[in-house]
């Protein structure tokens, strides 16, 4: 487990992270999210002492990361695919993590196969593409067959293949009892394999729940098409409930397919299609944080 | 892609054993075994390994080749390529710092071992070791070329004394390349701060500084530990010189100095 207590980091003026507290569960994958300058890279910075939090302290299973003797042996981390020397070959790169680390060379070559780079090992990482970068900084999160892995947008530069094995591997690395932590702008990636979420916005903690919890915060939305918009729109009106009306097709959210169907059959007007959109999580997390984002386009 | 079993059986304890100052000293061998994985994995550097023969050969046989004074041996010529071999040397420091800063690679060996000075301490005895490899290529090669440059052999004795002296010299220069890396955390910058401070700042205005000053330049000071001998200086400015071990003092003033600052600096600034 790993628990955030206070989390805080001010540049000068800009407070970039600003009291984070939290937790991640033991087997279970918890999404970080958040819009660009959120705070998310200093975060997950400060969570493997690269960066010194002004306030606030995180700690993995009771101990200080800063404090843990060998802290590879229980978090695996990538936060940039791009640390590597181009004049290393993959072999290399990970041979010295390994020696830095005090873990046996032989973990070299299982990581390179678990992440499927075994043929690539003696190539330099100058030549790799990023996904090959990505897949590399993997194995190096792996070396130490940690039980926490901290992750920031590790998808980036994967084709489909690595995207999917990447989603299995997290889940199975969570349901074997581990800890997983990843940042991610794939929303409907994320979806499809975390459990909770933790999001921020402006450096402030907007919501720590489970994905279902989050996407229960938008109601959902009912579609209904009438000969008599203007008329429906009227007996839909009412407390939290917003129409928009374009032609004949109505937009209602607020209510229910129920509610409308019903008002409508009680006023006499003639549904051509009725039906309910579900919230989706990447709707639900666009208007948490919309007011907080940094860079928000026109 | 497959997940293969790991071989290595960590118990519970073991991932979250606290670390104590003991740890930290026995970490340095590893932070060590990593630096030199790191260090013999790079071309580069076994370009600047062949680099420094081919500097030390082909200066000191040519000064072989075209002496006038008929008592210079190999045992005298050997040292003149060094100031040259010792520039490569704190280039050699300075990128074992600033290629990883620049790289990311620092990050990942400092999110290894939270205790930065395990880091400092691995990088400080690989910069020696590269600074004594270097010395010994560049003498050997000297002393080669001289050789077949023309010049009688020399003495032994007192090659061994100059030999010894100009290991510390380079030695210790590499050491102010890593200190300058850890300060400036920008390549360009620091080899160019370097070799500007020791080419144009400490040469063009050395000569005009008082005797008791000069001493105190680094490469000045760090220039007599090698004892080019009378041929290059003035008799008033022989018999001014301190003694060897002052400017080995003063040279490894600057180098512990350097270092001292970067290890400050590392300790403070956020590693991205």
């Amino acid at each position: 487990m790993i628990t955030v207590t206070g989390l805080t980091k001010h540049y000068g003026d800009r407070t970039a992270v600003d009291d984070l507290t939290f937790t991640v569960a033991a087997g279970r994958v918890t999404g970080f999210v958040g819009p660009n300058g959120a705070g998310k890279s200093t975060t997950m910075r400060m969570m493997i002492g690269l960066t010194h939090p002004d306030q606030g302290e995180v700690r993995y299973e009771g101990v200080r990361y800063t404090d843990l003797r060998h802290p590879a042996r229980l978090v695996g981390s990538v936060l940039d695919a791009r640390c590597m020397h181009s004049g290393h070959t993959a072999r290399n790169h990970l041979r010295a993590m390994a020696a830095m680390s005090s873990i046996p060379a032989s973990r070299v070559d299982e990581v390179l196969i678990d992440v499927g780079l075994e043929s690539a090992a003696d190539q330099r990482t100058g030549g790799f593409s990023l996904g090959m970068r990505q897949r590399l900084a993997l194995a190096g999160a792996l070396l130490g067959d940690p039980q926490v892995l901290l992750l920031d947008e590790p998808s980036n530069g994967l084709d489909p293949d690595g995207i999917r094995w990447l989603r299995l591997h997290l889940t199975d690395f969570a349901r074997r009892g581990g800890s997983v932590f990843v940042s991610s702008h794939l929303i409907s990636e994320l979806s499809m394999f975390a459990d909770d979420l933790v999001v921020v916005g402006g450096g402030k903690l907007l919501a720590a729940e489970t994905v279902e919890a989050i996407t229960a915060r938008q109601a959902a939305t009912v579609v209904a098409e009438t000969p008599r918009p203007a008329d429906l729109a009227r007996v839909l009106a009412g407390p939290h409930v917003t129409v928009e009306t374009t032609g004949d097709r109505l937009v209602v959210r607020g209510t229910t397919k129920a509610t409308v169907s019903q008002l409508a059959f009680e006023n006499g007007i003639r549904l051509v299609e009725l039906s309910e959109v579900a919230p989706s999580l990447e709707e639900t997390l666009l208007d948490m944080t919309g007011a907080s984002a940094e860079f928000a386009s026109a | 892609m497959n997940i293969t079993s790991p071989t290595i059986p960590w118990t519970t304890s073991d991932r979250s054993a606290v670390r104590t100052q003991s740890d930290d000293v026995r970490a340095v061998p590893a932070a060590l075994r990593s630096e030199w994985i790191k260090l013999t994995a790079l071309r580069a550097n076994k370009v600047i390994l062949a680099l420094t023969a081919v500097i030390g050969a082909l200066i000191a046989g040519v000064l072989a080749a075209t002496a006038t004074d008929p008592t210079l041996t190999a045992s005298e010529l050997f040292i003149y390529p060094l100031p040259l071999v010792a520039m490569l040397a704190s280039v050699v420091g300075i990128l074992m710092f600033t290629g990883e800063a620049q790289h990311g690679t620092l990050a990942v060996a400092l999110a290894a071992r939270p205790a930065r000075w395990v880091i400092v301490a691995a990088k400080t005895i690989t910069a020696t070791m590269v600074g004594l490899a270097l010395g010994a290529t560049g003498m050997i090669a000297g002393f080669t070329g001289a050789a077949l440059g023309g010049v009688a052999l020399g003495s032994g004795s007192a090659l061994t004394s100059r030999a010894l002296w100009a290991l510390l010299y380079i030695a210790l220069a590499s050491l102010i390349g890593l200190g300058v890396g850890m300060i400036a955390r920008h390549t360009a910058g620091a080899i160019t701060g370097l070799l500007m401070w020791s080419f144009v700042i400490e040469s063009l205005f050395a000569p005009a500084l008082p005797e008791g000053v000069r001493h105190f330049l680094p490469f000045s000071a760090g220039y007599r530990l090698l004892d080019a001998g009378p041929n290059f200086e003035a008799p008033v400015a022989i018999a001014n010189q301190l003694a060897r071990p002052q400017y080995a003092v003063i040279f490894g003033g600057y180098a512990l100095v350097s270092l001292a600052i970067g290890t400050l600096l590392l300790y403070r600034r956020d590693s991205n």
